[in-house]
């Protein structure tokens, strides 16, 4: 067994009791061993480090995000507020079942209607290390200086090229401009970071339903069935355009 | 656990099971707890007069503990999610406060390595205590994200609490076997990246 091998099995408790004594007594022994089992723990705790930065930004991004939505309520309230959030699915259901029964409208007007309600509206700023740029990036897209917008998104992206919310922002502005290569070459970019919650797919289906080239429509309804498959982010939405596909 | 299941709610043992499970499942067990329970940071603002982002981080800290003392198995169930997140969220609030009066700031964030070295004795985590203080932090950073994406996401999900057995379904390795010969291997390559002169 390497000494890697026999450090690994004492930290993940796969030694006897005999074993462990022999192995702290070459910890005492030999130096170079010890050193092994010095780099061993230095390695994994680096690793553990890093991975909890890593979720300590994802849980950011969601807690930023829920609050500037503010679309997340307290258990509490949620009892206080279950009537009217009923009443409101009610609602919400016969008028979804209506706007069915009227009839599909066609893709592109899904799609226009969706970047209408999602994406010219005023959106709120994500708590990043770079607020302070984001803050006045979205100053700019919410007062429609999309071009302008773009230019600060992509600075962002320069200086933080795994930052979540400049990529997912510089796709949303670049499909508003109808830059849609540009966008998908975002939302593919957001695609494969690992998130939580990642609307990537959908917002890549989204612009090839706008583009609407050959084979657009093909890969869009692919994409909206991983979206479903995978139970990402948008997969209701996207069950709703894969129909009218 | 079958004295204590009557003090968790149905939510509860669904959020459990979801943090037991795998891959997405565990993803949106982890996001559904830090969502339902995000409102603790209102109340540690207001109850320690700190700002938002330390009662994030005593939050977050929060929840990243609870995740892995339920999977592991800590958490017994003896009181609710809730009651045991609070009691949690109070004692990483007190903690961030005394480390903020005492102006102790660590050099390397040390809760993980004192996680290990507990299961040395006490000469033994001596020797390889010494040994670690003279840890070159951003070397080692820097030789981890030389290694290929492969070996990362393996040393990652195995940091990350998950077995052999569970890394071989989720990455497509044939055995538990398998897979920790390669986490070894990926080990010994950031070995040799790192003592490289």
């Amino acid at each position: 067994m390497s000494d890697l091998a026999y450090i690994d099995s004492y930290f993940k408790g796969e030694l006897s009791p005999e074993e462990r004594i022999k192995f702290e007594q070459r910890i005492h022994n030999v130096p170079a061993f010890a050193e092994e089992v010095a780099f061993y723990c230095s390695a994994v705790s680096t690793i553990k480090d890093q991975l909890v930065e890593e979720k300590k930004k994802q849980f950011r991004e969601l807690y930023y995000n829920d609050k500037n939505k503010n679309k997340k309520a307290r258990p509490s309230l949620v009892k206080k507020l279950w009537p009217y959030i009923t009443a409101a699915a009610v609602i919400t259901g016969i008028i979804v079942t209506l706007t069915i029964v009227t009839g599909p409208s066609s893709p592109q007007q899904m799609a226009d209607k969706y970047i209408k309600e999602h994406f010219e509206v005023q959106m709120g700023v994500t708590m990043t290390d770079n607020a302070d740029s984001l803050d006045a990036a979205m100053q700019l897209y919410n007062e429609n200086k999309l071009p302008e917008a773009l230019r600060k998104f992509e600075k962002i992206i320069q200086t933080d090229s795994i930052a979540y919310f400049p990529k997912k922002m510089a796709g949303i502005v670049s499909l508003r401009t109808g830059e849609y290569d540009k966008a998908i070459e975002y939302f593919i970019q957001l695609e494969n970071l690992q998130l939580y919650s990642n609307p990537g797919k959908l917002y890549h289906a989204l612009t090839l339903i706008k583009r609407n080239r050959a084979g657009d429509k093909e890969m869009a309804t692919q994409l909206l069935k991983q979206v479903i498959d995978l139970k990402l982010e948008g997969k209701e939405t996207a069950r709703k355009w894969l129909k009218s596909l | 656990m079958s004295n204590a299941q009557n003090f968790l709610t149905d939510f509860d043992e669904q959020l459990i099971s979801n943090l037991r499970g795998n891959g997405i499942i565990r993803s949106r067990g982890e996001e559904q707890l830090f969502t339902t329970y995000s409102y603790f940071i209102r109340e540690g603002m207001n109850k320690y007069t700190m700002s938002e982002d330390e009662a994030f981080d005593a939050y977050s800290d929060t929840i990243l503990s609870a995740i892995e003392n339920v999977r592991n198995g800590s958490f017994e169930g003896r009181s609710s999610l809730k009651t045991w997140l609070y009691q949690v969220f109070n004692n990483k609030c007190v903690d961030l406060l005394r480390k903020r009066a005492t102006n102790k700031n660590s050099v390397h964030q040390t809760a993980s390595i004192s996680d290990m070295l507990f299961q040395l004795s006490d000469t033994g985590k001596s020797i390889i205590q010494k040994l670690i203080e003279k840890s070159d932090w951003d070397m080692l950073k820097q030789k981890l994200s030389e290694l290929g994406d492969a070996c990362r996401r393996l040393l990652t999900l195995s940091a990350d609490g998950y077995t052999d057995k569970e890394i071989s379904t989720i990455m497509e390795y044939k055995t538990a076997d398998v897979v920790k010969t390669s986490r070894l291997r990926c080990l010994e390559k950031l070995r040799q990246l790192y003592k490289r002169p």
